[in-house]
């Protein structure tokens, strides 16, 4: 009796120490992706400056009949200087490197791509917006500080006053950065993409998928429906669930040594990648596999065996298509952990500098978390909302696999 | 005596063992032909082990030791090593406890059986084979609108007689339930005993209950079994009026099991 007061205080300490808790991680949660959403969301647009653009034949190579061979071949760099020219008059060397330095250096690039969808437009003058500078960007997005010594910035006084004039004459404008989604990496951060890095993951995944799928549906069946318990089955089961737990960093080193270094695979693919992201992912689609498998009813396998049916047909006419939303939900799961994993990528070089966008799984890539990596350790300054874009769309791909999960185990649940 | 060639099943000095466990112990049981046999018992008696015996679904139970003879038409001894055991089940079908039939279509619930055995050359043969044995099963007119209905839709009672439709679609000669009905209510009840009696002019069937009631009502011979033992065998008429053994007598009057 004397003691109920006493008791009922733990009972009310415990339940605040709970909510406390519940309310930590959450407010953790929340912090951690109003960073993210903060930082990242400045890399989904690009400063442009406009500027009037004469496609001067003096400076051009081509002209409005070129086959679109020859234009991509062919330089704009001088038709750029000119434009800067153009635009800003009577600039000394010093100056026009300056006011060079304020646009991307893909400027050339960007004036090839005009001309080629707009032929018509030589010998005339257009307004464009050129993409600016990602330090410029940085300023005009606030990122950097104007108040600052002038040797601490990347922008110096002089570019600051031309910015300030551009912007009265209302010609700083801000558009949708396409190129995020569509360029491969880069050394700018104004044209750096991400679709380089997306598409290495997808390769990747694709060989994890096909190597790790059969073979963990196929152990697992064989362990779950033809061998009889015992001690070599323990064994086996006991090592499965432990290599689930090794780190992904100890499969990124047998990849490393055995499919490069014994089978002289190449460094830096897909293909290896994936491979080794299979290792990992293995035991984790065995453990789905077979507790998919143990749920099937046993009276579904009688009344196949009681049939006359081979134990081979009772598993694949019965067995396995009932366990394979449970197998399909575990494998996604699976992957999506290997779509995460950045150590495995490292230690088989897909964390290199590629501008190419990969055209199979024998191309060299890196990974969408590799590429993260990559990016956060870039000294400038407009690669940190690359990262965090990057982080945005990483953790996307995973709520959407996971999503996918969910939805299959929802819809395709088997009534007995 | 009764000629050797009116039985279908012929079992003698069986002994079944789970691990060290008795279940069966020395149990000798002749199966008439075109006739419905009962093993009936208090539950662990064993009467559902011997009947797994008989198409020899104890070998998925890897602790589970069956010796004894088993002679099927007075030739064939099911345990052969040679007999595909997938052979047997062709000849000796199974209905179970509980309805189980495939979460499939009612057809293809049907059609299984036919299909892996290889019964019929052509689809519309299967067709009609799947037909008449819904038929037979007495389930073919509430269906036969609704044949590629998922079969787990059905009630109980109909997915049992779709259990016995499957079971005689690859036309057995004998058909082995147990307890069909435990999981049923009394109207889907008599209606699988209704049908046991059609049946039985086709098949020879062993039926495991814990109905008295079911077994006199059902079947032409009645065998009692006792922890492992078989007490008595006989006519049912005479097994339910004057059983030879005090045992069967306690049980059949509700004095115990």
């Amino acid at each position: 009796m004397s003691n109920i007061k006493k008791r009922l205080k733990a009972e009310r300490r415990f339940k605040f120490y709970g909510q406390l808790g519940v309310f930590l991680s959450l407010l953790f949660v929340t912090l951690l992706m109003l960073k993210i959403f903060t930082t990242g969301s400045g890399a989904f647009f690009r400063t442009t400056i406009e500027a009037d653009v004469f496609f001067d034949p003096k400076f051009m190579q081509v002209d409005k009949n070129s086959s679109d061979k020859e234009i991509s071949r062919s330089s704009f760099e001088a038709l750029a200087d000119s434009v800067v020219n153009n635009n800003f008059k009577d600039l000394n060397e010093g100056q026009f490197i300056k006011v060079r330095e304020m646009f991307t250096r893909r400027f050339d690039y960007q004036l090839r791509d005009y001309f080629l969808d707009n032929k018509d437009d030589y010998k005339k003058t257009v307004k464009l917006k050129i993409t600016a500078s990602s330090d410029l960007d940085q300023i005009v997005k606030g990122n950097y500080p104007r108040n600052v010594p002038e040797e601490q910035r990347k922008i110096n006084d002089y570019q600051l006053s031309i910015l300030d004039e551009l912007n009265k004459q209302e010609r700083i404008g801000s558009t949708f950065n396409f190129w995020f989604f569509t360029n491969g990496d880069s050394r700018d951060p104004e044209t750096a993409g991400i679709w380089g890095a997306i598409m290495g993951s997808f390769y990747a995944l694709m060989v994890c998928l096909a190597f790790a799928f059969p073979i963990g549906l196929f152990a697992s069946v064989y362990l779950e429906e033809y061998t009889k318990p015992g001690k070599i089955t323990d064994l086996i089961e006991v090592n499965i669930n432990n290599l689930a737990a090794v780190p992904s960093i100890v499969f990124g080193l047998l990849g490393l040594g055995m499919l490069i270094g014994v089978f002289n695979m190449p460094f830096q693919v897909p293909l290896v990648g994936g491979l080794t992201l299979g290792f990992m992912t293995l035991p984790t689609i065995i453990i789905a596999c077979r507790s998919s498998l143990r749920a099937v009813p046993p009276s579904i396998r009688h009344g196949a065996l009681a049939l006359g049916a081979t134990k081979t047909q009772t598993t694949f006419h019965h067995v396995v298509p009932l366990a394979l939303p449970g197998t399909l939900t575990g494998t996604i799961i699976g992957m999506a952990q290997a779509l995460g994993e950045t150590a495995p990528l490292l230690m088989v070089g897909m964390v290199a500098f590629v501008m190419e966008i990969p055209g199979g799984p024998l191309d060299p890539a890196t990974g969408l978390p590799s590429q993260i990596y990559l990016w956060s350790e870039s000294a400038e300054r407009g690669f940190i909302e690359k990262t965090s874009a990057g982080i945005m769309l990483l953790l996307l791909f995973l709520i959407l696999m996971n999503l996918t999960a969910v939805l299959i185990r929802r819809k395709v649940e088997v009534k007995w | 005596m009764v000629d050797n060639n009116n039985f279908a099943l012929k079992t003698n000095n069986v002994y079944v063992h789970y691990g060290n466990k008795m279940a069966i112990n020395n149990v000798a049981l002749d199966f008439p032909k075109n006739e419905v046999t009962s093993l009936i018992g208090p539950s662990g008696c064993g009467k559902s082990t011997f009947l797994r015996c008989l198409n020899r679904m104890n070998d998925v139970i890897d602790s589970c030791k069956v010796e004894g003879s088993f002679i099927m038409n007075n030739t064939i001894d099911i345990y052969r090593d040679d007999l595909p055991i997938e052979n047997l089940r062709e000849k000796i079908g199974m209905v179970f406890q509980k309805p189980n039939p495939f979460p499939k279509s009612i057809y293809e619930n049907v059609a299984y059986g036919p299909k892996i055995h290889g019964v019929t050359s052509s689809q519309s043969e299967l067709d009609d084979l799947v037909k008449e044995s819904l038929h037979r099963a007495g389930l073919y007119d509430e269906v036969k609108d609704r044949l590629t209905d998922v079969a787990t839709g059905l009630s109980g009672g109909q997915q049992q007689r779709l259990c016995i439709a499957r079971a005689i679609s690859i036309k057995p000669e004998i058909i082995l339930m147990d307890e069909p009905c435990s999981a049923l209510d009394p109207i889907a009840t008599a209606k699988i005993e209704d049908l046991i009696n059609e049946l039985k002019e086709n098949y020879t069937i062993i039926i495991v209950t814990h109905s008295m009631s079911q077994a006199s009502r059902v079947s032409t011979k009645t065998a009692f079994f006792h922890l492992g033992n078989l007490i008595e065998e006989g006519d049912t008429s005479k097994i339910f009026t004057k059983p030879d053994k005090e045992q069967t007598n306690d049980y059949i009057t509700g004095r115990f099991g």
